[in-house]
């Protein structure tokens, strides 16, 4: 193979990967606004890839679209996740990867959620659309403090079921928390207290 | 049964043989309705509030914990059974007891230190967790690794599938009872790993695959050793299946087992192996090339069925289809860089360090700071050997990763648990598990 130039194997990254991904964007934001207009707020322009944005009212319609519209075919889905933006409104950035075996591509949808101060932010639970998304969401809960409503089973998952907080919230402390013993009481988050002296 | 301390047959060693048979007895003759406690009284086997949770019509219905240290449960999953009988009415997975909190950890640390971390999510692949990770910081900057660091990490990551498909075909037959294919598989395993530590030092958390390349070349002796595995492996294969493959115990313990359809598997998020036993044709690989792949020849292997035994047969063409892959890439290594050149994100080469002041502040501010690289998100899927594992990373240029999230093929299947196990019988339980081949370390992450 030494006639092939290095740079002839180079997958395209930069512009032509960010346009292929700007066109399936753009295909699938068509379809979503024929069939159901009103529940694409528009595109996030997030280099290099963007996603496009749903209203969270709408989502479980938007999502049964995805998954049937025989253009689109979104079967599989990837991974639900929340950005905490702390200090942005809306706080949060409830985010979907879905992907689609047709379009041979997969792409990100995301929901502004506003934080809400008496409890945990609610979005509707897609479990009936796609039946993976139970565990997905149930992390969702779990490490970032979504609630998603209509979910059948929504406890703690990777964190011990009595656990306080979200670790993955950006206002989570990760250091100094304190030490839960349950057969000898918690240890307070003294800074004056080096790390693993007795209680 | 648990003997007592005060137990006449823990006493004397003259009373001890009459009463021993005479415990033995007792055992037996209680069995299944009754068992001993501590203090040698029988008491039943259903204990209300302990492990009796209602009656069906058929009988009573039992608690059941297996795991977290359970051998077939390949780490530390914890499954809460409910069983009538031996069939199993309900099943419950209790994971977290491997979650280490790493898309925590990757935000206070710069995108360089967090490759160790990739190696420990699935520690029988850690070369295809750096290739993810570092593929998509490597599409959040920009960059495409020069034509030989991606043929020597499409190498290391297909000896790393091979390596882990060794590692399941031994304890899935394991479990199911055929010890002599373990011991194979760990023998051949072994030449992987011995293969990783002769380039990388490391046997198993190699690190090996970097941001912007490789750690380094390889050494003299790389292409001679992966051949003369592959010289040995390939008739290996043949060996694996004549012990599995055709052997009846085999097929009565695996067909018709577990059974999901394409459309289900789909839905529940699966991939890799699991979901093309099923029929799907869709291999990472295939479907969104990356590292040159689209350059290889090989085929995706396809199940039909969708049962235990049609994803072990897929798993175990999986592996003549690396050493298909690992052969094109031997052929076309040539000699070049192993590392992009923009010193702004890999460490200048250390001879240069000598000579130049530019080397040495590039790897001053390097070690200290690290890159930053523009402000955006991407999502970057490889194959790993249990399927598609993402990479979802957030920047907000500053020089540690605003959140990154893992998309582990494993947690899907362990998610589908209930599905596959309800109405099986408990036996069959280990055969599902095994099938599906998750590691909990990808799971809880």
């Amino acid at each position: 193979m030494s006639e092939e130039h290095p740079t002839e194997h180079a997958r395209p990254t930069g512009s032509e990967a960010a346009s292929e991904a700007a066109a399936v964007l753009h295909t699938v934001r068509e379809i979503l606004d024929e069939r159901l207009p009103g529940a694409v707020v528009g595109l996030d322009g997030t280099l290099p890839e963007g996603a496009i944005s749903l209203i969270a009212g709408r989502l479980v319609e938007a999502a049964t679209l995805l998954r049937d519209d025989a253009r689109l075919q979104f079967k599989i889905p990837l991974f639900v996740t929340a950005v905490d933006w702390l200090d942005r409104e809306p706080r949060f950035d409830l985010v979907y990867q879905l992907r689609s075996l047709h379009l041979h591509a997969t792409v990100r949808f995301k929901v502004g959620v506003e934080d809400n101060l008496q409890g945990l932010p609610s979005v509707p639970s897609l479990m009936s659309v796609w039946a993976g998304m139970n565990w997905l969401e149930r992390e969702t809960y779990d490490l970032c403090g979504i609630d998603f409503a209509g979910h059948p089973d929504q406890r703690r998952l990777l964190m011990p079921i009595d656990w306080e907080g979200h670790p993955l919230r950006k206002d989570y402390i990760s250091f100094g928390e304190p030490v839960k013993f349950s057969d000898r009481g918690s240890f307070p988050p003294d800074a004056a207290v080096p790390r693993g002296a007795p209680s | 049964m648990i003997r007592p301390p005060d137990s006449p047959g823990t006493d004397q060693a003259t009373t001890g043989a009459a009463t021993a048979a005479e415990a033995r007895t007792q055992q037996f003759e209680g069995a299944p309705a009754a068992a001993t406690d501590v203090s040698g009284a029988a008491q039943p086997v259903f204990v209300e509030g302990l492990n009796y949770i209602g009656e069906t019509p058929d009988g009573p219905l039992m608690e059941l914990n297996m795991g977290p240290q359970h051998p077939s449960t390949h780490g530390v999953l914890r499954l809460v059974l409910r069983v009538e009988g031996e069939v199993v009415r309900y099943a419950d997975p209790d994971i977290g007891y491997l979650h280490t909190g790493f898309e925590k950890d990757f935000e206070r640390v710069t995108y360089h230190q967090g490759t160790p971390w990739t190696d420990r999510m699935d520690y029988l692949s850690p070369p295809g967790n750096n290739l993810g990770y570092a593929l998509a910081v490597e599409k959040l900057l920009g960059e495409t690794v020069p034509v030989r660091a991606q043929r020597i990490r499409v190498i290391m990551v297909e000896l790393a599938r091979i390596g882990s498909h060794l590692i399941w075909v031994g304890t899935h037959a394991l479990d199911l009872g055929a010890q002599s294919t373990f011991l194979y598989a760990w023998r051949d395993r072994e030449r992987v790993l011995e293969i990783n530590e002769l380039v990388s030092g490391v046997r198993m958390m190699t690190s090996f695959i970097r941001i912007g390349g490789l750690m380094a070349d390889t050494p003299p002796g790389f292409e001679e050793a992966v051949r003369a595995f592959l010289r040995d492996f390939r008739a290996r294969c043949d060996d694996y299946e004549l012990l599995l493959t055709a052997n009846p115990l085999w097929e009565d313990r695996t067909k018709g087992l577990g059974l999901i359809t394409g459309e289900e598997a789909l839905a529940w998020g699966f991939s890799g192996a699991s979901l093309r036993g099923s029929g799907v044709s869709y291999d990472v690989r295939k479907d969104a090339p990356y590292s040159g792949y689209e350059d290889y020849d090989f085929d995706v292997p396809l199940g039909v069925n969708g049962d235990v035994y049609d994803r072990y047969l897929v798993r175990i063409h999986e592996m003549r289809q690396s050493l298909r892959i690992i052969e094109q890439a031997l052929d076309r290594l040539e000699p070049g860089p192993i590392t992009i050149t923009n010193r702004k994100v890999v460490l200048p080469p250390r001879h240069e360090l000598d000579t130049s002041m530019e080397a040495v502040i590039h790897h001053f501010k390097l070690v200290t700071e690290g890159f930053r690289p523009p402000a955006g998100e991407v999502y970057q899927a490889v194959e790993s050997p249990r399927g598609e594992l993402g990479f979802y990373v957030v920047s907000d240029a500053s020089n540690k990763p605003y959140r990154i999230k893992v998309r582990a093929p494993s947690f899907q299947m362990v998610s589908a648990i209930p599905k596959l196990v309800v109405g099986h019988l408990v036996a069959d339980v280990v055969a599902i598990l095994g099938s599906l081949d998750f590691i909990l370390g990808d799971v809880d992450r």
